[in-house]
């Protein structure tokens, strides 16, 4: 943790390390070992000027082997779903059918991700926007996740976690009204 | 999907519920149990010790017990058997040893007083009793005579041993019914021929030789029972009174042979007209010759004192009005006054000795003094003091101290309770104030607001001023803080778990009873109820009406007569209602209450007399009018076991009836034993059974079902059967039919939701067998919304299985919950006290014998014929209810809770949970640890959150 550069140019730097300790200090000899790993450039011995950067300035002039990489890219982002189903099916079958928390974990990750792709498919289309065949990338994107999202109801469904059994709505069945008052017994 | 879950929770219920016992801090908190003797027949005070504290009951309920006389409670107590094999004939007390003859004679027993322990017990040979006493010489009494229709016998006090056994001469003519030992070697029997003569046999205490024999020929004409007309008084004079002549007769047994009249107008003396004179003579002391003064009673309320002086007789005091006199050693004589004080009275001299009066308060609720049971001692002083033990009409044992002070009193009419019912308690006065707010009709936006305010405002007052007493009552030590329930600060707890008992004994006596504590609130005594009355109690109108006040009605019938009577009481307060009920000049069959209200909310009693014409309580017009209105869909039915006819009738419009239905079961082949409907309250969450295939069961369940059990009248073990027969009480149909071959009564049956659950003999395999039928509709409902007999195209399925129960029982009842969301148990008293909380689970036709998949899913248990009765299982641990006779559960406010009551000779009430405490946090739940841990969590989030944000800064500005 150096202190920014503003000691001006007499090459000293000051320590915050030894600034705990003195108010401040003078480092007359350069190439220090203490701070020799702080210094930005690494090497400590040259003094680069301001608003010099290391970094080679990228080139950012358009090409056309860019514009492939875009579609390559946009398309890997279209398939994403699609590829997820081999690993998902394999979940699935490792997981199996018994209702306990891992395989319930499971099913709620499987359900949850496709639902939430769709939701943000309006980001995911501004991502694709770049891409020429941007409509059919995002009707692949749109399958993939609806299909992501069918596994995991039929997995649901497998565990029997659908109310899909008359047994389901038994809970709402009131009870029937009496048509008629009887009562009695014995003869007292 | 939520089925599986639930089924995940109920799995877990369920193997929770198998662990349900009491914990060892939990006894008596929940629970409570009192016991008790029944009605005194004998009473004899401990006296042989100056300071004892104890008396002698036996009671016409066959319990031998001792109570403490400083409190009330039993020291021990001894259950005979029920009915004439256990009954009590006699009770003699010397020193620490009580003589007790039982069931007519056949057994002699000796019990230690002191710690209950049986001395000896002798079987005596068959014969009628008829009267027994202590035989005594030289003043040590070793001896006991027992004297039956043929023989007297004489045995050993100290170890039972027969001494010797005479038969009696011409025991076919003459009707020995006394006997008599003055303590001079010689023992009396004293026998009568009705309405001709008497003879007097004595015998020898040595080797029963008989000394004399004397029979005086046509001697008493007018004498045809020797107790209560004759006695024996002073030094063996036989003294007997005859009412029609008004006179005494006086013989000698050493000597005479002659009978001395004395007319009673020699003596200046009147005998009420219509009244049979009683003659009482005491003997203090066994080995010496009784008093020479005794008791002459003339009329209901008029004793005389006399004495025998000189074969003279003398009158000592005439006491005119006295109700009842006693006696007891120390030589006096006790008397009870008229109304409600208490004299001694020296039987030397008959006056009246000083300080000796005692007046106590009779409750104005109670039934007049019957007997007087008296302790005399000497004080310090050498004057004489006493205590008395009141026994009156309605059973109650008072024990009363000079100077009129009540040390205790027992409800002894509690040992018999006939119906009960569980009443809520009233909400407290602050919350009925804020209910009855909505009752109100509304006048103006402002003053309504205003009263919202005013009803908080004094909500928050009963709040902090109960916060105050928490914390007031949490500085005193907690024996101090007593959390005494009388009936003025009464009220509902939070969940509804505090009720009022109403409870109503055979005597006639009603009482209610704080379901929490135990302690009796109110007591109201009926007089001149008959004693074979039938009892109906029913609730009409609960606590949830306020204003209104809650009001029960008893039903009482006169089985002889068959008129009734109804009595409108305040199940809370005991008080006789306001409400005048209907006079009732025709007998009553039966009563049935409907669901229908009138005005003031109270429910109507249709009452149907022997004309099959029916009358409505409460009857205004409003009432009136509504009946009319559903006149057509009220049914009743009526069951004649004397005849085995089944009859099903019709409201019309005008409160007349018609007969549309008629079942006889002819009485020679089989009797009705009883009739099951199912309980009103009773509520039913689940309409079906989930399969395990996921599909629905549906269940029969037909409120108009009723399950009459019906006893084959021959008794031959191989033909002999118990039949059970399912009807529609609105149309009559049979629903379905079961027979058990080679099987007995007695049965008990349950019948609730869609099942039926019956307890009978096998004769065959000699042993106790359950019986379950469940009916259910199919897989599908008929008709969900309303249920109609009489649109009912298609048959329930039946389903039955039977088990082997390793116990008889004397009683059974299944649990009932407010929504019936909670798992039913069967509770079943045992004979051995024990009452068995049994899952219905285990009593379940669809229990597979091979199991499979699906029947695991369902969580269904393989059948097996046994059940078991597993110790955990017994809800009351040690409490052994005496002779459980009826066990009553009521729904309370927490769904996993019910209310249970068993009574029989003893009370005792509890809660069961049958699902376990589902809704309730444990009593040992960690509030500590949990809140310490939130705490703790939260400050830590916070701590944290600063910590991220100072690192954040830091890395910003890197």
């Amino acid at each position: 943790m150096a202190s920014p550069g503003g000691q001006g140019g007499g090459g000293g730097a000051l320590s915050t390390r030894g600034a705990r300790r003195m108010k401040w200090a003078l480092e007359l000899s350069l190439g220090n070992t203490r701070s020799r790993g702080d210094r930005q450039g690494g090497q400590g011995d040259v003094v680069y000027p301001i608003g010099y950067s290391e970094k080679p300035v990228p080139d950012t002039s358009i090409q056309e082997t860019d514009k492939n990489l875009v579609e390559k890219r946009c398309w890997d982002v279209a398939l994403g779903p699609l590829k997820q189903i081999p690993m998902n099916l394999f979940i699935m079958y490792m997981s199996g059918n018994t209702i306990s928390i891992f395989p319930i974990m499971m099913v709620c990750m499987m359900a949850w991700r496709p639902i939430q792709a769709l939701m943000s498919m309006s980001a995911t289309f501004k991502l694709l926007e770049s891409s020429s065949q941007q409509w059919l990338q995002g009707l692949v994107y749109l399958v993939g996740n609806l299909l992501g999202s069918a596994l995991a109801i039929y997995k649901c469904q497998s565990m029997g976690l659908l109310p899909t059994h008359s047994s389901d709505w038994l809970a709402f069945i009131g009870p029937p009204q009496r048509m008629e008052i009887m009562g009695g017994g014995m003869v007292l | 999907a939520m089925a599986k879950l639930l089924l995940l929770c109920l799995k877990f219920i369920v193997l929770c519920s198998t662990v349900e016992s009491v914990f060892e801090d939990q006894v008596g908190k929940f629970d409570w149990r009192q016991q008790y003797v029944g009605k005194v027949r004998f009473a004899h005070f401990d006296t042989h010790v100056q300071s004892s504290k104890k008396v002698l009951l036996a009671t016409e309920k066959n319990v031998f017990a001792s109570l403490n006389t400083r409190t009330g409670e039993l020291f021990w107590r001894h259950v005979d058997m029920t009915g004439p094999e256990g009954n009590i004939d006699a009770l003699l007390l010397h020193g620490q040893d009580a003589v007790v003859v039982v069931g007519n004679g056949r057994q002699l027993r000796s019990w230690d007083i002191n710690v209950g322990g049986l001395n000896w017990e002798m079987v005596l040979d068959s014969g009628s009793f008829q009267a027994s006493c202590l035989v005594g010489q030289q003043d040590v009494v070793k001896h006991v005579a027992v004297l039956k229709k043929t023989a007297l016998s004489l045995h050993y006090l100290s170890n039972g041993h027969q001494k010797w056994i005479e038969n009696l001469p011409e025991s076919e003519a003459v009707d020995y019914q006394a006997v008599y030992s003055g303590g001079n070697g010689e023992v009396y029997a004293l026998g009568v021929v009705p309405h001709s003569h008497i003879a007097i046999v004595a015998y020898s205490l040595e080797d029963g030789e008989i000394i004399k024999q004397v029979i005086l020929i046509h001697s008493t004409p007018w004498l045809s029972d020797i107790q209560g007309s004759c006695a024996v008084i002073g030094r063996g004079m036989l003294t007997c009174v005859d009412s029609p002549a008004v006179s005494l007769y006086t013989l000698d047994l050493h000597g005479q042979s002659e009978m001395t009249q004395i007319p009673l107008q020699s003596l200046g003396l009147e005998v009420a007209l219509g009244f049979q004179p009683v003659l009482v003579s005491t003997q203090p002391n066994p080995a010496r010759p009784p008093l020479s003064e005794f008791f002459l009673q003339l009329g209901p309320e008029h004793h005389l004192l006399l004495q025998l002086n000189n074969d003279q007789i003398v009158t000592l005091r005439d006491f005119k009005p006295v109700r009842n006199c006693s006696t007891t050693s120390l030589s006096c004589k006790i008397f009870y006054i008229l109304a409600c004080s208490l004299n001694l009275f020296s039987a030397e001299t008959g006056r009246r000795l000083l300080d000796t009066t005692l007046i106590f308060n009779m409750d104005p609720f109670g039934g007049k003094p019957e007997t007087l049971y008296v302790q005399a001692f000497l004080k310090k002083d050498d004057s004489v003091g006493y205590r008395v033990m009141v026994q009156t009409e309605d059973h109650t044992l008072t024990f009363i101290q000079q100077p009129g002070r009540v040390m205790w009193t027992r409800e002894e009419a509690l040992s018999d309770v006939v119906t009960m019912e569980m009443v809520d308690l009233p909400l407290t006065g602050t919350q009925a104030e804020l209910e009855g707010e909505f009752g109100k009709k509304a006048d103006g936006l402002f003053s309504m607001l205003l009263k919202r305010l005013s009803s908080q405002l004094i909500l928050l007052q009963a709040w902090i001023a109960h916060l105050w007493k928490m914390f007031y009552d949490a500085r005193k030590p907690r024996s101090q803080v007593k959390n005494d329930v009388t009936i003025e600060n009464l009220s509902r707890d939070e969940f509804n778990l505090q009720k009022m008992m109403v409870m109503v004994t055979a005597s006639g006596k009603l009482f209610g009873i704080d379901s929490k504590t135990g302690s009796i609130l109110w007591k109201h005594y009926l007089e001149n109820i008959p004693s074979n009355a039938a009892f109906k109690l029913m609730v009409q109108r609960t606590t949830a009406h306020f204003p209104h006040p809650p009001q029960c009605t008893l039903l009482i019938k006169d089985k002889d007569t068959g008129l009734a009577s109804l009595h409108v009481f305040n199940p809370i307060f005991g008080k006789k209602s306001h409400v005048n009920p209907p006079a009732l000049p025709q007998p009553i069959l039966q009563s049935l209450m409907l669901p229908v209200m009138d005005q003031d909310y109270a429910k109507v009693l249709l009452l149907v007399d022997d004309q099959y014409k029916v009358s409505a309580f409460p009857s205004t017009k409003n009432v009136l009018q509504q009946l009319q209105e559903i006149a057509s869909s009220i049914f009743f039915y009526l069951v004649d076991s004397s005849q085995g006819r089944l009859s099903g009738y019709r409201l019309r419009t005008d409160l007349s009836t018609e007969l549309i239905w008629e079942i006889v079961l002819p009485t020679e082949v089989q009797k009705i034993l009883s009739v099951k409907g199912k309980r009103p309250n009773e509520h039913v969450h689940s309409q079906g059974r989930v399969m395990g295939d996921r599909s629905v069961l549906y269940k029969y369940l037909n409120p108009n079902l009723l399950a009459v059990v019906t006893e084959s009248t021959d008794l031959h073990q191989e033909r002999s059967f118990v039949g059970m027969l399912l009807i529609d009480g609105v149309t009559g149909r049979i629903i379905h039919e079961a027979v058990q071959r080679k099987t007995k009564g007695p049965v008990h049956v349950v019948h609730s939701e869609n099942w039926v659950v019956y307890e009978y003999w096998s004769t065959k395999s000699r042993r106790n067998e359950f019986s379950v039928i469940e009916l259910y509709e199919g897989m599908e409902l008929y008709n969900s919304t309303v249920f109609s007999s009489l649109d009912r195209p298609h048959a329930p399925q039946v389903l039955q299985q039977s088990y082997i129960f390793p116990s008889s029982i004397s009683t059974m009842e299944a649990t009932l919950t407010e929504k019936g969301i909670t798992s039913r148990h069967l509770l079943i008293g045992l004979p051995s006290g024990g009452i068995l909380s049994l899952p219905k689970m285990f009593l379940d036709p669809r229990r597979p014998e091979i199991v499979s998949e699906q029947s695991r899913e369902e969580n269904l248990i393989p059948y097996a014929p046994e059940l078991l009765i597993r110790t955990e299982w017994f809800i009351n641990y040690n409490q052994t209810v005496s002779r459980v006779r009826g066990i009553h559960t009521a729904p309370s406010g927490l769904e996993s809770t019910c209310l249970v009551v068993a009574y029989g000779l003893d009370i005792y009430q509890t809660r069961v949970y049958p699902s376990k405490q589902f809704d309730v946090l444990k009593d040992d739940y960690d509030y500590m640890l949990i809140s310490s841990v939130l705490f703790a969590l939260f400050f830590a989030t916070m701590i944290s959150k600063r910590l991220a944000e100072v690192k954040l800064l830091n890395r910003a500005w890197r």
